[in-house]
């Protein structure tokens, strides 16, 4: 049986995404600014692969993991030398999303230069480069394939046993629901906004790292991406944490695979305009629910839509 | 021959025109207003695609050349076409002064509806989410002017007629002279329209929101105003660009030119000043050009592209004005309102008087004191 490769693409596209749109939805939800600097967090993760795989011979898959603390390290940095003093000042949300704006341009000219010092000095190509032939190959199929949405596994099982289970993970939900009143009850919310941005900046470090192994990458990768994981983050309702693994998986699937269903439709000519698609995605969200979707995807709630739609049902 | 010297201060001036008039309708909004538009690249490319599609196919049609307003056969043929139509606007400024003048109102009105389609489309959004979709829109624009060779020739870009061909090796300094006027025109406007009760409305609503509902006004309708009025600012700001360049290629109009560097102008001078604005997007646009006129005498000495050490600076630049300088060069002023005198001349003893009311000054300035209250 031969499976149109077509589905594998969006499967290791869909289950990046949704590491890319976690980590946005949970910077999100602590600090309450977007943060327009998150694709670039995940280029970072990209070139540190590279780096620990084109000079030292290291294996993608472990250099990734040197990509999530680098990842881990470039947000956190946000986080205290830009974001914390902002808010501290009592900046308003414009400013500190320009802040975030400001930081990417930082990011994404140290990543052009560093990417020219790859290709001048060391003479790595460091620019529309992959790392394909870096991956193994199990069953037939190569291995990021099964990786990514494994990555994902663990990770939503990691992050909701910490959630619910630990005291930290409830700490950091109190701190997330209401900020001051968690720091009267003796929660350190500061640590919580860091541990939030160490994970985003991470997984997003994580993601790009693993992104080479099977697209194509290059200094501007993440700022593309950065729509495509805003709306990702979007769609999965901006104020849950499980949503963001719903909305990455639903705005990725349906923009590799409905652009190559429209591509076999319409004509090929539609292939260009693929972004388009996680903006209508976004777009149509954000009509149907302006002030953002809060609470749609809370556990109570939907338990309770889903009895009466059963009730519904077994009445017909 | 103009002396290289003064081309640079040509180049300058060339450029900073058009930032100008984009600064200013960002400030109008942003400043003014508090929309965050994080998609101005927007309007500016819906002016500069008009100016790309619209001039040249028409003076193509009224000269008879034949390939007007065939979609493909226009851009096949355009720099031929373009060249033939020159020839004519060379002899015949008025020709171009009319294609001129229309095209920057095309711009204006589609710059405007552009506006009104985009703000009832995401009305209700929050901020937040306001800013993420403007910018994605903006994208998307630019997608289709950078894959529909129709519209701006796609990925080889499309030239235009040049209405300042007359003015032969002086073209750049007709053109440069042109958007200053037109750049101290949109000042005069958006500084007068500030000044006037909408301005003062725009920064009440900003400023508080429910306050101004409160007194009955319509807060949606104003920002509306605020929206639409700065597209179509910007989208004639993009227009004019086009012309300065002699062309339109999609792929310049993208989020980092045409969003964020006017935000970093805006701030850099002060939000809510339009004067401020002014010096910042001056600032702003002296240092680029200086960093990219001495760039060649720096880059043997380092190994990447200067042009990213541009980037970087400016970004931390950036940083340190939010920092320690968030409101900008010279700051927002407190709005003035009528002088005691002119107020005089209103609800004062002598019209008072006309009317049959007994009022004296010392009463007028007894309401004053009390904060305006009785005062109608």
């Amino acid at each position: 049986m031969v499976i149109d490769p077509i589905y594998g693409d969006a499967l290791v596209f869909a289950s990046l995404l949704t590491l890319l749109s976690l980590g946005l939805t949970l910077t999100f939800l602590t600090t309450k600014v977007p943060n327009f600097a998150h694709g670039s967090f995940a280029t970072v993760g990209m070139y540190v692969t590279l780096t620990f795989s084109k000079v030292y011979g290291i294996s993608p898959y472990i250099g990734s993991s040197l990509a999530f603390v680098f990842g881990a390290l470039t947000a956190l940095t946000q986080y205290i030398a830009i974001l914390r003093p902002l808010t501290r000042r009592g900046a308003s949300i414009i400013t500190l999303m320009v802040a975030t704006i400001a930081f990417d341009f930082i990011l994404l000219a140290s990543l052009n230069i560093y990417a020219d010092y790859l290709t001048r000095v060391l003479e790595i190509k460091a620019r529309y480069f992959n790392l394909r032939i870096e991956d193994f190959i199990l069953f037939n199929v190569r291995g990021l394939l099964l990786v990514a949405p494994f990555l994902v596994l663990v990770v939503a099982i990691t992050l909701h046993l910490c959630l619910t289970k630990t005291k930290f993970g409830v700490a950091m939900r109190a701190a997330i629901e209401n900020p001051s009143l968690a720091g009267t009850l003796g929660i350190n919310v500061d640590l919580v906004y860091q541990v939030s941005w160490i994970l985003a900046g991470g997984l997003a470090g994580l993601a790009g790292g693993l992104m080479p192994l099977w697209f194509i990458g290059n200094p501007d990768t993440g700022s593309f991406l950065l729509i495509s994981i805003f709306a990702a983050s979007v769609a999965g309702g901006f104020y849950s944490i499980y949503g963001g693994f719903v909305g990455g998986y639903v705005v990725g699937l349906a923009e590799v695979l409905g652009t190559n269903f429209l591509a076999k439709t319409v004509g090929p000519w539609i292939i260009p305009y693929r972004p388009v698609i996680p903006l209508m995605a976004m777009a149509i969200v954000l009509m149907v629910f302006p002030q953002g979707i809060t609470g749609l995807l809370s556990g109570v709630k939907w338990s309770m839509r889903l009895k009466e739609i059963v009730k519904r049902w077994s009445s017909h | 021959m103009i002396p290289p010297e003064y081309l640079f201060l040509l180049d300058l001036a060339g450029t900073f025109a058009p930032y100008i008039i984009i600064t200013l309708s960002l400030n109008l909004e942003y400043g003014y207003g508090g929309i965050p538009n994080f998609g101005k690249a927007l309007a500016v490319a819906c002016g500069a695609f008009v100016a790309g599609f619209f001039p040249g196919r028409l003076a193509a049609e009224l000269l008879n050349l034949g390939a007007g307003f065939d979609p493909m056969r226009y851009i096949r043929e355009n720099s031929i076409v373009v060249t033939e139509i020159n020839r004519v606007l060379a002899s015949d400024a008025l020709f171009g002064a009319g294609l001129l003048t229309l095209t920057l109102i095309l711009a204006i009105v589609i710059g405007a509806l552009l506006g009104l389609v985009v703000f009832y489309s995401f009305v209700k959004l929050r901020a937040e989410f306001l800013a993420m979709v403007l910018l994605a829109a903006a994208e998307v624009l630019l997608l289709i002017g950078y894959n529909y060779p129709p519209l701006v020739g796609g990925t080889l870009g499309v030239s235009l007629p040049d209405p300042f061909i007359w003015a032969g090796e002086y073209r750049f300094v007709a053109v440069t002279i042109f958007l200053l006027i037109m750049a101290v025109a949109v000042f005069l406007y958006v500084h007068k329209l500030m000044k006037s009760p909408l301005g003062r409305l725009l920064k009440a609503v900003r400023d508080d929101e429910n306050a101004a509902l409160a007194f009955g006004k319509d807060v949606t309708k104003i920002r509306m105003k605020a929206f639409v009025t700065s597209s179509a600012i910007a989208s004639l700001g993009g227009a004019l660009y086009a012309f300065y360049t002699g062309s339109v290629i999609a792929i310049a109009y993208n989020r980092v030119s045409w969003t964020f560097w006017p935000w970093v102008m805006v701030i850099l001078g002060g939000a809510a000043n339009n004067v401020g604005v002014v010096l910042g997007t001056f600032t702003f646009v002296a240092v680029r050009k200086l960093i990219i006129r001495y760039k060649y005498q720096l880059s043997p000495f380092l190994p990447f592209d200067v042009v990213w050490l541009d980037m970087l600076l400016l970004g931390i630049a950036l940083l340190f004005i939010l920092l320690y300088r968030p409101e900008g060069l010279i700051p927002e002023k407190p709005v003035r309102t009528l002088s005691l005198e002119k107020l005089m001349k209103y609800v004062g003893p002598k019209p008072a008087r006309k009317a049959g009311i007994p009022i004296s000054v010392e009463r007028v300035k007894s309401i004053l004191k009390k904060g305006g209250r009785g005062l109608s």
